[in-house]
């Protein structure tokens, strides 16, 4: 499935911004400038973005709008950014969440 | 610190509305919003809507959006972007965050226009990846371009449930279900509708027991519930599904109001923790308004009026009016939105069942139950009659404030009367042109144009069509009932696309006359298979 689209019954033609490439974990995808970063991150198919500090358990966006914080991940360096309502920008770096670090000290990665 | 007539807390449709009617009255405004983007939740929402002229009906809501900023930027409105107002304190002070600093400014009133935020609901497995917020649904969808997922539930009947379904199908996503504990459904019937007919079935009086997947959402269990809400064994249905959508209401966010001290209550019928205020939305400390959302969850359009009086009392507070202009002025906007809130579903029959129509007719149950009317039920409503040669059928049965289709009409076929939650009635003595106006106009998508003489054997059908890719003059396909059922072979025979109907295309297709009260959709296709 297409995760974006390209032209809406009612809205008619969506009108993104640039493409740019950002880095999500080790991988090199691409978004459009000033989206949100979760809205590029939907497109590529991630859909965790984040794993709990105790159980490891996967989260991903519930709210889409900045309020439940399901979404955060490591972006650039800095822990818990909101990727539902944090704009995309050339050559961001995200990396996945694991309790408030990018490391994963649990082996969360591995056992999921 | 800098000082304002009025500050305004949220620039949704409540809060630019106040700020509008107060700067026409000659107040400083300024409006502070945490969001990126000013508007609330209307640049989402791309349904028509209800009510009447008054109150902006059958225009799409992020139209009404664009309408809004147009009239702020014009009066000299300043609305301020990612600015979280963090707190309300003495003498009408406000902190405001602004990327990494915090600011002080003053006003000489305030109007909080908070909007309400969206209910979750736990479930085994309601913290997974794709389980998502139907706001959030929306949001990615109808904001960002992206589809939320390609197989959906949908938990919740209300009207945001019912009408997020069918924005996912306009998207393509397919709904395989949508399920609510209550065993009634809680929206529109015409919304639900909308769905039964493209074949989205419906689970009354079901709960989801588990979402499964390890990492994302994979599939979702639901099942029956009884009258204790207590789930009934063997009743388990399993679903393939990547997402799942929650709907299940939405909750006033006046936590500001509360820490500053007004006097709050907790109401049912508003959605929860309320500010308690009075006509004109002042709360208990003076100065200090509500508007919208905030004071208890109804819809965009009571909340853009309930914005305007409060702007307008404003005013009045402050001396810019005195205070027989504040009637006067208040006097047609409190009348518009008590129109609003007159019907079926007025907050004082929510939770009520209702048996009869304010007519008498009888309500349907099998809507509240299926979300369709059977062909029975149908026949009974005012604005079905059965007619030589082309005629509108309108299959609205419920009492739900809303008059477009009268106004559509250009040749008077279609009555509602001064009481816009009546239903509407066909007037017999009067000629349908067949010109489709009332069609694309009804924003419940209630109306079809029947003609049953159209050729020998065959009756045309005329509906709206609102997905893509539109179907061409000569496709041939399949005519679904209302229960979306295929019940016969279709040929569209007309596309009409006029820009008046504002994207609600127009579909005619033949069908054998027998079935001119049948089919109620259209799915293009393979007519061998």
């Amino acid at each position: 499935m297409n995760a974006r689209i390209i032209e809406h019954p009612i809205l008619g033609k969506i009108e993104k911004g640039r493409l740019v490439e950002f880095s999500y974990n080790d991988t090199k995808l691409n978004g459009y400038e000033g989206e949100p970063i979760s809205a590029a991150l939907k497109a590529a198919g991630v859909m965790v973005h984040r794993h709990t500090q105790k159980q490891g358990a996967p989260r991903g966006v519930f709210c889409a709008i900045g309020r439940c914080t399901d979404c955060v991940m490591v972006v650039d360096g800095k822990a818990n950014v909101r990727t539902c309502i944090t704009p995309l920008t050339d050559g961001m770096i995200v990396q996945t969440q694991y309790g408030v670090s990018a490391k994963n000290h649990q082996g969360a990665e591995e056992r999921s | 610190m800098k000082r304002y007539d009025l500050i305004v807390v949220g620039a949704g449709p409540a809060g630019l509305s106040a700020a509008i009617e107060a700067a026409k009255c000659g107040l400083q405004v300024i409006v502070f919003d945490e969001n990126a983007n000013p508007g609330g939740q209307l640049f989402k929402q791309v349904h028509k809507f209800f009510g009447s002229k008054e109150h902006k009906a059958k225009i799409r809501g992020f139209r009404i959006g664009e309408q809004l900023l147009v009239e702020a930027n014009q009066l000299g409105v300043q609305v301020v972007l990612n600015a979280t107002v963090a707190g309300l304190f003495q003498d009408k002070e406000i902190t405001v965050r602004i990327n990494d600093g915090i600011y002080h400014y003053k006003g000489d009133t305030i109007i909080v226009a908070t909007g309400a935020s969206e209910n979750a609901t736990a479930f085994e497995g309601w913290t997974l990846p794709g389980v998502i917020g139907a706001g959030a649904a929306q949001t990615m969808m109808n904001l960002h371009g992206i589809v939320p997922g390609s197989k959906v539930l949908m938990l919740g009947s209300g009207n945001v449930g019912l009408v997020v379904s069918y924005q996912l199908l306009q998207v393509g996503c397919e709904v395989v279900a949508l399920a609510d504990a209550a065993p009634r459904v809680g929206g529109y019937g015409v919304h639900a509708a909308k769905l039964t007919r493209t074949g989205v079935p419906f689970y009354l009086s079901h709960t989801i027991i588990k979402a499964e997947g390890s990492d994302c959402v994979t599939g979702v269990t639901i099942g029956a519930v009884d009258k204790a809400w207590k789930l009934i064994p063997g009743t388990e249905k399993h679903f393939a599904v990547d997402t799942i959508c929650v709907a299940v209401g939405l909750s006033p966010m006046a936590q500001i109001l509360s820490a500053a001290g007004c006097s709050m209550e907790e109401s049912q019928s508003k959605g929860g923790y309320v500010p308690v205020c009075d006509e004109y939305g002042e709360t208990s400390i003076a100065g200090v308004f509500v508007a919208g959302d905030v004071s208890g969850v109804e819809e965009a359009s009571s909340a853009m009026i309930e914005g305007r009086i409060a702007g307008i009392a404003v005013a009045e507070y402050l001396g810019f009016i005195d205070k027989t202009v504040l009637t006067q002025k208040t006097l047609e906007l409190e009348s518009a939105l008590s129109t609003l809130r007159q019907g079926m579903f007025a907050i004082e029959n929510r939770g009520k069942i209702l048996e009869k129509t304010d007519e008498g007719y009888d309500v349907s149950l099998h809507l509240l139950q299926k979300g369709y009317l059977t062909e029975e039920e149908v026949m009974q409503y005012p604005g079905v009659t059965k007619q030589q040669g082309v005629h509108a059928v309108i299959e609205c049965s419920q009492n739900i404030p809303c008059n477009p289709c009268q106004d559509a009409c250009p040749k008077q076929c279609i009555k509602v009367g001064d009481n816009i939650t009546s239903l509407p009635v066909i007037d017999e003595a009067a000629v349908c042109i067949g010109c489709g106006l009332c069609v694309a106009a009804c924003s419940g998508q209630a109306i079809f144009l029947v003609d049953e003489n159209y050729e020998d054997g065959y009756a045309s059908i005329t509906l709206p069509y609102e997905f893509l890719p539109l179907p061409a003059k000569g496709n041939a396909g399949w005519a679904l009932d209302r229960s979306g059922q295929k019940v016969c072979k279709a040929e569209v025979v007309k596309v009409n696309t006029a820009s008046a109907f504002d994207r609600t295309n127009l579909l005619t297709i033949k069908v054998p006359v027998e079935m001119a009260m049948k089919a109620r959709f259209f799915k293009g296709g393979d007519c061998h298979a």
